[in-house]
């Protein structure tokens, strides 16, 4: 694992160099797509209900259905390629996605080596899932523990850092609530809005969601860095606003079951069309 | 005082002397993986179903997820799983067998070459990637490979499968030459100097004389490789390929992550992973007893 992320931060940062030198717009990736009639998007196929396979082993969820959208709007075909955390900044800026849709908290430093545009879709929080038998009642009471959680997530440094936990972070989730039930860890972090499906779901009888979220953070969608401040870029924003102005993000939350968030609800008002009734 | 050779003295002589055949060195080595395999029982898959299924109905009796959802929810993935993912795992096999093959071979006799350079190159490169951990190659290859080239303005991609299927060649490149380069020192020298004598030039030696002394002992040692190398596959998940291992995390996300599933779903490839290899490995065992050397 360390040699992939030196390997891939050494990649990352021969693209930034390159596209700072290119400062006028050449417009690579759209025109590509253009040319090739087909957009490909890397989406998650493992982040219910965001992205995820159907047991025919289609690619459906939120953001696959957000995704469609912009290459209707394109008028090209879509193709969507399943990524991962650990890979998905890779995919983008190598140029195997032209796109990316893929849960992806917007940090500053990812600002670096992706092309984040605004505004962002959608937002969660940090929490922790543990037993109720054991008590966690704030933060703090995490330090020098154990604490189970996915490989790729930003939040694992920061509880790391700032509640001197120790991470333990598993390829897959499943992984990580076998290790949480195994009592390998005192909690599982992850966020707010998953835990919080699960405790509903009534086979965690024994498991609570003892904290209050932390890091809300917006979650943003990325083109080529290159594309940032370019057609492609500018395309994404407009997507953007329309999605959260005409409400069919909050649509598409009901549609695939996900707990109505307040964010979008007040992105809608703050977008409001003026002259609208 | 004179000396007898071999009563007297040490046994020397200059003259050449065919020794008595060494039948432990021609005999497959018991350490390979396919002699292990092979000698597991026949009802070992059906035992580890069992197991796997029964072993979360046990360990997680207090759970509301029971195992016979977990069950259900492996049925209703099974096809899929097959169709796209253990599929996948056994055309990677496939095709990085062969181009291992064609490879190695021309590697191996890279490093019996009479060329110095040739030789010292081919030592280089099977030593590079026989000693290299097959996951780093991975690694590179992934990296070091684009995603597309364009041809004559149109776009060719390049999927991930296939840099998996080119990684993995290498490592088993490596060790197909160092049989090849083994299974030619294995013939004895009698046989070159034979040919000599009747006027064969080195090439027909090695062509029609040699290699197909060689084919027959190699191939055992080729198809413990090739049951290697299909194991080996599910570590094309942490590149992200779509494999039965990829696609069993996804499954499993999709069924909300109990972690019940755990047992059923790799339960299920590594039965799959049996069932393809346990014939390989029985047939391996079948060559090597036809093939060796009856005293």
């Amino acid at each position: 694992m360390r040699v992939f992320k030196t390997l891939a931060s050494a990649l990352a940062l021969a693209t930034i160099s390159t596209a700072t030198l290119a400062a006028s717009c050449t417009n690579d990736t759209w025109n590509k797509v253009m040319e090739r009639g087909k957009l490909v998007v890397g989406v998650k196929a493992d982040y219910k209900p965001w992205g995820y396979r159907n047991s025919d082993g289609e690619l459906v969820g939120m953001e696959i259905d957000m995704a469609k959208d912009v290459a209707k709007k394109m008028g090209v075909d879509v193709e969507l390629v399943p990524v991962q955390s650990s890979n998905r900044m890779q995919f983008l800026e190598g140029g195997k996605i032209d796109l990316m849709i893929a849960t992806m908290s917007d940090r500053a430093d990812r600002r670096e080596i992706v092309g984040i545009v605004g505004p962002n879709y959608y937002t969660s929080g940090t929490n922790v899932m543990s037993p109720k038998a054991v008590k966690i009642l704030k933060w703090e009471d995490l330090r020098d523990k154990p604490v189970c959680g996915k490989q790729g997530a930003f939040y694992n440094k920061i509880v790391e850092e700032r509640y001197g936990a120790k991470v333990i972070a598993f390829t897959g989730n499943a992984e990580a609530k076998q290790a949480l039930r195994d009592k390998k860890c005192m909690a599982w972090v992850y966020d707010d809005s998953s835990i919080g499906s699960d405790l509903s779901s009534g086979d965690w009888p024994e498991f609570e969601m003892p904290l209050n979220s932390e890091d809300d953070n917006p979650w943003a969608l990325a083109v080529p860095l290159a594309e940032k401040n370019c057609v492609f870029g500018r395309f994404m924003s407009g997507m953007q606003y329309h999605w959260l102005q005409s409400g069919e993000l909050i649509e598409l939350e009901k549609k695939h079951g996900i707990q109505p968030t307040v964010f979008l609800q007040v992105q809608q008002e703050r977008l409001k069309d003026w002259l609208a009734e | 005082m004179k000396t007898i050779p071999g009563v007297t003295a040490r046994a020397s002589t200059d003259l050449p002397v065919l020794k008595p055949f060494d039948v432990a060195a021609h005999s497959p080595d018991s350490m390979m993986m396919t002699r292990w395999v092979a000698g597991l029982p026949w009802w070992s898959p059906a035992a580890i179903l069992t197991i796997s299924l029964i072993w979360p109905a046990i360990a997680y009796a207090q759970s509301s997820y029971s195992i016979g959802q977990a069950t259900e929810a492996l049925w209703r993935w099974m096809p899929f799983l097959l169709r796209e993912g253990f599929l996948l795992n056994v055309l990677i096999s496939i095709f990085a067998m062969l181009i291992g093959t064609l490879a190695g071979a021309a590697l191996g006799l890279g490093q019996i070459s009479i060329n110095k350079w040739v030789r010292r190159f081919a030592w280089f490169a099977t030593q590079l990637f026989r000693n290299s951990p097959w996951l780093v190659i991975l690694f590179i290859v992934l990296l070091a490979l684009p995603f597309e080239v364009r041809i004559f303005g149109t776009i060719m991609t390049f999927p991930d499968w296939w840099k998996a299927v080119i990684g993995l060649s290498l490592p088993v490149m490596a060790n197909i030459s160092e049989i090849v380069r083994g299974a030619v020192a294995s013939v004895p020298t009698a046989q070159w100097e034979a040919s000599e004598s009747l006027a064969f030039s080195r090439r027909q030696t090695l062509w029609r004389i040699i290699l197909p002394q060689c084919f027959k002992r190699m191939i055992p040692p080729w198809m413990n490789w090739y049951a290697i190398l299909t194991m080996a596959t599910p570590l094309c998940s942490l590149l992200g390929v779509q494999e039965l291992i990829t696609l069993s995390r996804q499954a499993m996300e999709s069924e909300n992550n109990h972690p019940e599933l755990l047992m059923p779903f790799y339960g299920f490839a590594l039965l799959m992973f049996f069932i393809y290899c346990y014939p390989i490995a029985r047939a391996t065992i079948a060559l090597e007893r036809r093939f060796s050397v009856k005293l």
